[in-house]
């Protein structure tokens, strides 16, 4: 691109209308910008989006040919040159270059530096919330997937789902090429084939159907224009997403404001939350983008702190975090929010108009009997609601009710119960945004169930990337069903269940290979770009349907599925009035990664839900399961992937494997001992699980959570990792969304002699009287010590003073923040390349992460508070591990980071003895890809970040505040002649962090933000002793410091600390 | 009652370093032809050990080359257990090696008669649990490779130099100094006896043992620089019997870990090493004496005085047990105190009652005259020792490493096969070069124990005596 593209580039994004920042959605939150603009694949890559011919070289009749036929006089090329944007703009100055694959360049491509790496904006895929990334490549290789600091949605953070992206990519066991089924088995084919003979079977059949996961931004609209050009109804197009979430609140919101909408909940201007059975911050609906909210308006800032209720059965990461945690009875959600509602009704100055609180009224009215008794039964006081009820009203404040699990038949009833308390509180307008930027639902409720009962009729279904047959409970019979269906095409990115059914399994693009786009938030679009061609012969599912209709001579009037989106941003161009070029405005987005001015509109007052409150829910008081979608595994589709089986529950810290989760008391009533096999039994089906005690689990709740249990042998990552719940689930839906139900099922459980060891990466939660470990100070106690500083470093020390350079690397991690998400250990170890070691290693207490997430209980066993703590390399600076490598393999560099060389370890692991965090890691073996032990594979070369050495076995490794970046930071504020700004450098755990709990910078710069933070009242050292005291501990002094937990009430009766050695 | 206690403690070390009663049947004419038949023709248990011996050693060359081979993870070793059997194995090999030293050096000076009879046996047996105890840095590192040569300050054009400021650098300088002072030691004790043997064989054997023995004739004035130079050596190996396991116990004292970093260490390991060399001694002792038919030279008395340094220790052992106690009390730091109420009531505490047991307990009975002078209950005991001594170093090293600071970084060990086939290795190791030195050194010093036997008789002097 010439200088004035560039500058014609930069004018564009300083225009309001495209870039519109208004109000708090839209204002970017990171005040460092990485950089104006991102890399823009067609540039870098080009001819990216062709799709590849095939490697036969005797084509029976080449798809240009094919298309030619049907009065296409275009070419591929010349179709792309036509509608290609950059192609386009660029094309002048353009030469035709050779096929060039991802590795090695035999010539280099124009703006490719070796070494240097080249970033792209895309969207994430991991999930429906659609977060903005930002893709680093090296060597047009990706590298590192990050948050795009300036996208609304993930303001610069990305959850570990979306961090564990590259490891998909890269995974040895993704489809290769397309298979066809010749009877038992699947061979091998060549996609012309494929085309030729599934246009052949697909024009035979009279009615088609598509099956889809979540689609993100046109493709429902997409997969709707493919079926109406086969000729088939727009009702064959049937989508499918586990978390109930989705369809429930879009279903109520519908019941309600008659729009099948999501709200958008701002929790970052929500004072006080209160979650009702919500896990909001782990399994929601944006989890990123809630913790990010939940953060900014939650935790302490300048002497204020939100507060945050919750009401749950189960104990989920989110209730963790509570400042007031209320265990309620499963069942009981629906109860609990008309409670609160009646509490909030009698409240003076509660909101709502006059209609909506008549409404409210009479339902309150109608089961006033049942609401009367239900304090008794849930075991809640109802001055709590009152108080409740009277704070939710004072300040800025919203109610989040729901899980992703399916709450028995009463999911949209919970959703429309918690849609009256915010409107009581004033939440729609305030911190529910459902007129002005609200999310749109990305599926349609009740589509599971209607595909079933269609399914007799189908001809054919073409499925993409989802997988109800181990997704939905198998009472639901998707197997049985779909086996029924004569011709099946499924297009996956890994082998799964749905294999056995198809007759093609043809493998999609990985979404860093693919065109797309999303739409998060109405009239705000993402842009998803490919920013590497396909790696294994595979191919966009749009594009496959494409070629599928070319060869069906029902083509559709685009040449790819790119076409296909330049067509439908004509729209969002017309929308934005820009003045500039289409072109131009596409490759602006293209590269900033995402457009948008929030839609507004304006819904109906409440229609008429009295109907939906003729039954109330009984609280369950019989033993019953709930089966949560996992965070990292979500229903199933990510047990693949190393690095999230071994990231571990945060809860549990088990790994790789499937609990049983038991509130202690009952294990212990019913002689089940930790460890201890159990048969969970339903009246249809029976599972063999092993018990877990999680302290906070309501007593009459046993909690499987789903994503293990796989049973398919070709994907040996997740093969029978743990056991599936969903068998033990009757075939039961929430009445309105149509969702399967996951949760409330009556079982029984039946305790075996048999004994199996949960891989769980922490063993003890109990921290006892040792003080210097976490710290808590209470609200008040910190409002007394506002203007109070402390220095951390002023220690009375024996010892000279360390040499020091022009700059001293300081880490600081807000304990009040952090939700213990765990996205840092992902960030962590895709960035340096720390091997996943698999459940036996992590039985023997090998793990190797660099960043641990501690997990400590307090208080009553029925409902304890959690702290989370990330524990790293403290980088000490009398640090003990460094006098006693006899090698000096292990030394202090002059900016205060403890070093790590690798080649000079002869692994005495002396290091890691002495060091009281115990945060060394030891190369026990020459780590492969996979579980170690029994499916081990050699590691792809290319999914290891370069930039980061890789360690052999018998070497000693650990954090290092990711030293590769600083190196980059420094050469790069080098070249600009200047000093290595503050956010510079910004390491992987800091920069995915959701919460924004760690800062990293250097401390002796005095405007940095970490220099502050050091001297911030809850400043504290671990392991430091009480420095008010005059108390050091261990006197390690270390970079790494801590900010105490912020307590709402004052603690009770502070300890002494220790005065260590 | 204290007096009477107090009075028979002061006999026991007094019987410990100075007893010189013994009731011999044999006199200095016998001693060259009883060793030395001996030695020629051992007894056919001499055979069935060795064979025992070579089995064990090739199960422990065969687990390291594993381990070798696939990496330090065939150990039970983990996060936060990085230390384990091997330390433990290092550890307990240094402390039997220091016995020999001891009997030789220390006992030399005092003049402790005793030691004559058995401060070979002392010797061969601190020189080859020294070369064990120097394999298992080796074994126990991730890159023997490299550490094989990067733990020896070698000049080098890459200027890198070893670290002086840690314990294990000070342990390869104590463990390299005190091999070569007593190899030296012991070799030079051994002079006048090559000579001997060296007259009384043929052919190469001769040459060999002429070779060995460095042209000695027995001279007045070889005699004459031997005994000074013997005296030398002494003096200057002394210190090092309390410098090596010094050196060895910092290599944890000088760690922050709770249970390690302690000021007690020093003397503790030093008594405690003292303790299971002179369990060693008397564990190889008493059997080498019945299969090389020396038993009318290691007498009973000798052996008894063993048994009384044994016991010496052992209440010093027990004494530093309860003052370490004390002390992580009486610091009133939550972390120390709480990893000893663990040590003893914890997941490891089988460990530690077994140590408390076999090296505190136990010994007790060597109170008694009767058992001092029982030798299988003094064998038993001795064993028992020796396993509470090991026990000891596993107690120290594992519970302070599994529960240390940091609650949620807590974990548990087990030894894995491979560490249990290179400790039965070690075994076999050592005791395979024990046993080719029986089987062509004299075990007993033969020059040394003509100083303390009753000189031979003329017929005119039998007469008189009668």
């Amino acid at each position: 691109m010439s200088k004035q593209e560039v500058d014609e580039l930069a004018k564009l994004a300083e225009k309001p209308e495209v870039f519109a920042p208004s109000g708090s959605f839209e204002a970017p939150v990171r005040d460092v910008k990485p950089g104006e603009y991102y890399a823009y694949a067609e540039e870098r890559l080009p001819g990216i989006t062709e799709v590849e011919g095939s490697v036969e070289a005797d084509l029976p009749v080449s798809p240009q040919e094919k298309l030619a036929t049907q009065g296409f006089s275009l070419d591929r090329r010349d179709v792309l040159r036509l509608f290609g944007a950059s192609a386009v703009a660029s094309s002048a100055g353009c030469i035709q270059r050779p096929e060039e694959h991802i590795v090695s360049y035999i010539r280099k491509p124009r703006d490719q530096v070796p070494g240097v790496a080249t970033h792209y904006a895309s969207t994430c895929d991991g999930c429906a919330s659609s977060c903005g990334i930002v893709v680093k490549t090296k060597g047009g290789r990706p590298v590192k997937i990050e948050g795009h600091d300036e996208h609304p949605v993930s303001q610069g953070a990305l959850c570990g789902v979306g961090q564990a992206g590259l490891q998909a990519l890269y995974h040895p066991e993704r489809l290769k090429g397309p298979r066809v089924r010749v009877g038992e088995r699947l061979d091998e084919t060549t996609w012309d084939d494929v085309f030729e003979r599934i246009a052949k079977t697909l024009g035979s059949k009279a009615k088609i159907g598509i099956l889809t996961g979540a689609p993100s931004g046109h493709a429902l609209e997409f997969y709707k224009e493919v079926l109406s050009n086969m000729g088939q109804g727009e009702d064959q197009l049937y989508t499918w997403e586990p978390n109930g979430l989705f369809t429930s609140i879009a279903k109520a919101h519908e019941f309600a404001f008659g729009e099948l909408d999501l709200p958008r909940v701002e929790l970052s201007s929500a004072q006080l939350v209160v979650g009702i059975s919500s896990d909001f911050l782990d399994v929601g609906t944006a989890p990123v983008f809630h913790g990010k909210g939940f953060s900014r308006g939650h935790a302490y800032a300048l002497g204020k702190r939100g507060r945050f209720v919750a009401f749950e059965s189960n104990y989920t990461l989110t209730g963790a975090k509570a400042d007031e945690r209320h265990v309620i009875n499963p069942g009981a959600e629906v109860l609990v929010t008309l409670l609160l509602v009646r509490s909030l009704m009698e409240e003076p100055g509660s909101r709502g108009s006059v209609a909506q609180r008549k409404q409210i009224a009479d339902i309150l009215e109608l089961q006033k009997s049942v609401l009367d008794e239900a304090y008794a039964k849930v075991g809640i006081e109802k001055t709590v609601f009152d108080e409740l009820a009277h704070s939710l009203l004072q300040m800025p404040s919203v109610i989040l009710a729901g899980g992703s699990s399916v709450f028995d038949h009463n999911a949209t009833q919970l959703q429309l119960a918690a849609i009256f308390a915010n409107i009581l509180i004033g939440s729609y307008g305030a911190t529910l945004m459902f007129e002005d930027g609200w999310m749109p639902c990305p599926v349609v409720p009740g589509d599971l169930k209607r595909l079933l009962s269609n399914a007799e009729d189908l001809d054919a279904l073409i499925v993409v990337d989802t997988n109800p047959i181990f997704s939905a409970p198998p009472s639901w019979e998707v197997r049985k069903v779909l086996e029924r269906i004569p011709f099946v095409v499924s297009i996956q990115n890994f082998p799964n269940e749905m294999d056995d059914v198809a007759e093609f399994v043809l493998p999609n693009n990985h979404y860093l290979e693919s065109w797309g786009d999303a739409q998060p938030v109405a009239g705000f679009w993402s842009m998803r770009q490919p920013v590497v061609r396909s790696t294994t012969n595979s191919r966009q599912a749009e594009d496959i349907l494409l070629w599928v209709l070319a060869y069906m001579e029902k083509s559709l009037p685009y040449k790819d599925y790119r076409a296909y989106l330049r067509k439908r941003w004509q729209k969002i161009y017309d929308m934005s009035g820009t003045k500039v070029s289409y072109d131009h405005f596409l490759q602006a987005v293209t590269r900033r990664g995402f457009v948008g001015r929030l839609q507004t509109r304006t819904v109906a007052e409440l229609s008429n839900v009295r109907d939906h409150f003729r039954g109330l829910p009984e609280p369950l008081t019989e033993l019953s399961l709930i089966s949560p979608l996992d965070s990292r595994l979500h229903d199933g589709r990510y047990a693949h992937l190393p690095v999230l089986q071994e990231a571990g529950d945060p809860i549990t810290t088990i790994t790789w494997d499937t609990w049983a989760g038991f509130n202690p008391h009952t294990m212990e009533a019913r002689g089940i001992r930790q460890g201890q096999v159990v048969k969970v039994k339903s009246s249809v089906g029976e599972i063999e699980v092993t018990a877990f005690a999680v302290p906070g689990v309501h007593k009459n709740l046993v909690v499987v959570p789903r994503g293990n249990g796989h049973q398919d042998h070709r994907s040996t990552i997740s093969y029978k990792n743990g056991v599936n719940p969903l068998p033990l689930f009757l075939r039961a839906e929430d009445r309105y969304s149509g969702q399967p139900v996951t949760s409330n099922q009556k079982i029984e459980v039946v305790v075996t002699e048999k004994r199996y060891r949960l891989a769980a990466l922490q063993k003890t939660s109990d921290i006892g009287e040792r003080s210097d470990i976490i710290k808590k100070h209470s609200l008040a106690t910190l409002k007394r010590n506002f203007n109070k500083k402390r220095d951390l470093d002023h220690v009375p020390d024996l010892f000279p003073k360390l040499e020091e350079g022009e700059y001293k690397w300081g880490m600081s991690i807000d304990l009040d923040r952090c939700t213990g998400c765990g996205a840092c250990m992902i960030a962590c170890s895709v960035e340096n390349n720390v091997p996943q070691v698999g459940r036996e290693q992590i039985l023997l207490g090998r793990t190797m992460h660099w960043i641990r997430l501690d997990r400590y209980f307090h208080g009553d066993l029925n409902n304890p508070k959690a702290t989370f703590q990330p524990v790293m390399c403290q980088h000490c600076n009398h640090a003990p591990c460094e006098a006693v490598c006899p090698v000096y393999a292990t030394t202090h560099d002059e900016e205060g980071m403890n070093a790590m060389t690798y080649n000079r370890c002869v692994g005495t692991r002396y290091c890691a003895n002495a060091c009281p965090y115990k945060v060394r890691r030891f190369n026990w073996w020459t780590h492969k890809w996979g579980e170690m032990g029994k499916r081990q594979m050699d590691r792809n070369p290319r999914a290891v970040n370069p930039d980061v050495t890789v360690r052999t076995r018998g070497v000693m490794e650990k954090c290092s505040l990711c030293v590769g970046r600083i190196r980059d930071a420094k050469h790069v504020a080098k070249a600009e002649g200047r000093k290595v700004k503050d956010r510079d450098v910004r390491t992987a755990c800091q920069q995915t962090c959701p919460a924004d709990a760690i800062e990293f910078g250097n401390v002796k710069d005095p405007t940095s933000r970490i220099s502050s933070l050091r001297t911030h009242y809850r400043a504290y050292t671990m392991l430091n002793g009480d420095p008010d005291h005059h108390h050091y501990g261990l006197k390690t002094l270390p970079s790494v410091n801590y900010l105490a937990e912020v307590t709402l009430k004052e603690a009770p009766g502070k300890k002494e600390t220790g005065s260590g050695h | 009652m204290v007096s009477i206690w107090q009075g028979s403690y002061r006999e026991i070390v007094w019987g410990a370093f100075m007893s010189d009663a013994v009731d011999w049947d044999k006199s200095v004419s016998d001693v060259n032809n009883g060793v030395l038949a001996a030695t020629g023709k051992p007894h056919p248990t001499f055979y069935v050990a060795l064979g025992l011996s070579l089995v064990c050693l090739v199960i422990g060359i065969v687990a390291w080359a594993l381990q070798i081979t696939y990496g330090t993870g065939m150990a039970g070793l983990n996060s936060p257990v990085y230390w384990g059997v091997y330390i433990t194995d290092f550890v307990f090999w240094v402390g039997i090696g220091h016995a020999g030293t001891l009997i030789s050096a220390i006992l030399f000076l005092f003049r402790a008669k005793w030691r004559n009879s058995i401060n070979r046996s002392a010797e061969a047996m601190t020189v080859f649990a020294v070369i064990t105890a120097g394999l298992f840095p080796l074994i126990h590192v991730g890159r023997v490779w490299l550490a094989a040569y990067w733990m020896v300050p070698l000049p080098n054009t890459n200027n890198l130099w070893v670290n002086f400021r840690s314990p294990l650098m000070w342990d390869v300088f104590a463990i390299s100094t005190y091999l070569t002072v007593s190899l030296t030691f012991w070799y030079m004790g051994l002079v006048p006896d090559l000579a001997s043997m060296r007259d009384r064989t043929r052919g190469y054997k001769r040459l060999i043992y002429g070779f060995l023995s460095f042209g000695w004739t027995g001279t007045l004035r070889q005699w004459h620089h031997y005994e000074a130079g013997y005296g030398f050596l002494a003096a200057l190996a002394t210190p090092l019997v309390l410098s090596v396991h010094s050196i060895v116990s910092w290599d944890f004292a000088m760690s922050v870990q709770p249970g390690w970093h302690t000021t007690i260490f020093p003397p503790y390991f030093v008594a405690g090493a003292i303790l299971s060399g002179c369990a060693m001694v008397y564990t190889l002792v008493l059997p080498f004496r019945k299969m090389f038919n020396l038993e009318g030279f290691i007498r009973h008395e000798h052996l008894e005085a063993l048994i009384k340094l044994t016991l010496l220790t052992s209440t010093i052992v027990a004494y530093a047990y309860g003052i370490e106690f004390f002390i992580a009390w009486y610091s009133g730091n939550p972390y120390e105190w709480i990893i000893f109420q663990k040590r003893a009531y914890g997941p490891y505490a089988f460990y530690f009652w077994v140590m408390t047991f076999c090296n505190c307990v136990f010994p007790l009975a060597f109170w008694s005259k009767k058992v001092r002078n029982n030798t299988t209950a003094c064998f038993i005991i001795c064993v028992l020792v020796n396993v509470g001594m090991w026990f000891e170093r596993y107690n120290i090293i594992i519970s302070s490493l599994v529960e240390d600071f940091i609650p949620g970084s807590w974990g548990h060990y087990e030894p894995s096969l491979t560490e249990i086939a290179i400790t039965i290795g070690s075994f076999g190791w050592f005791f395979t070069w024990l046993l080719i030195f029986c089987r062509f050194f004299p075990f007993v010093s033969m020059s040394e124990l003509k100083l303390i036997m009753p000189k031979p008789m003329r017929p005119k002097d039998k007469s008189l005596a009668a």
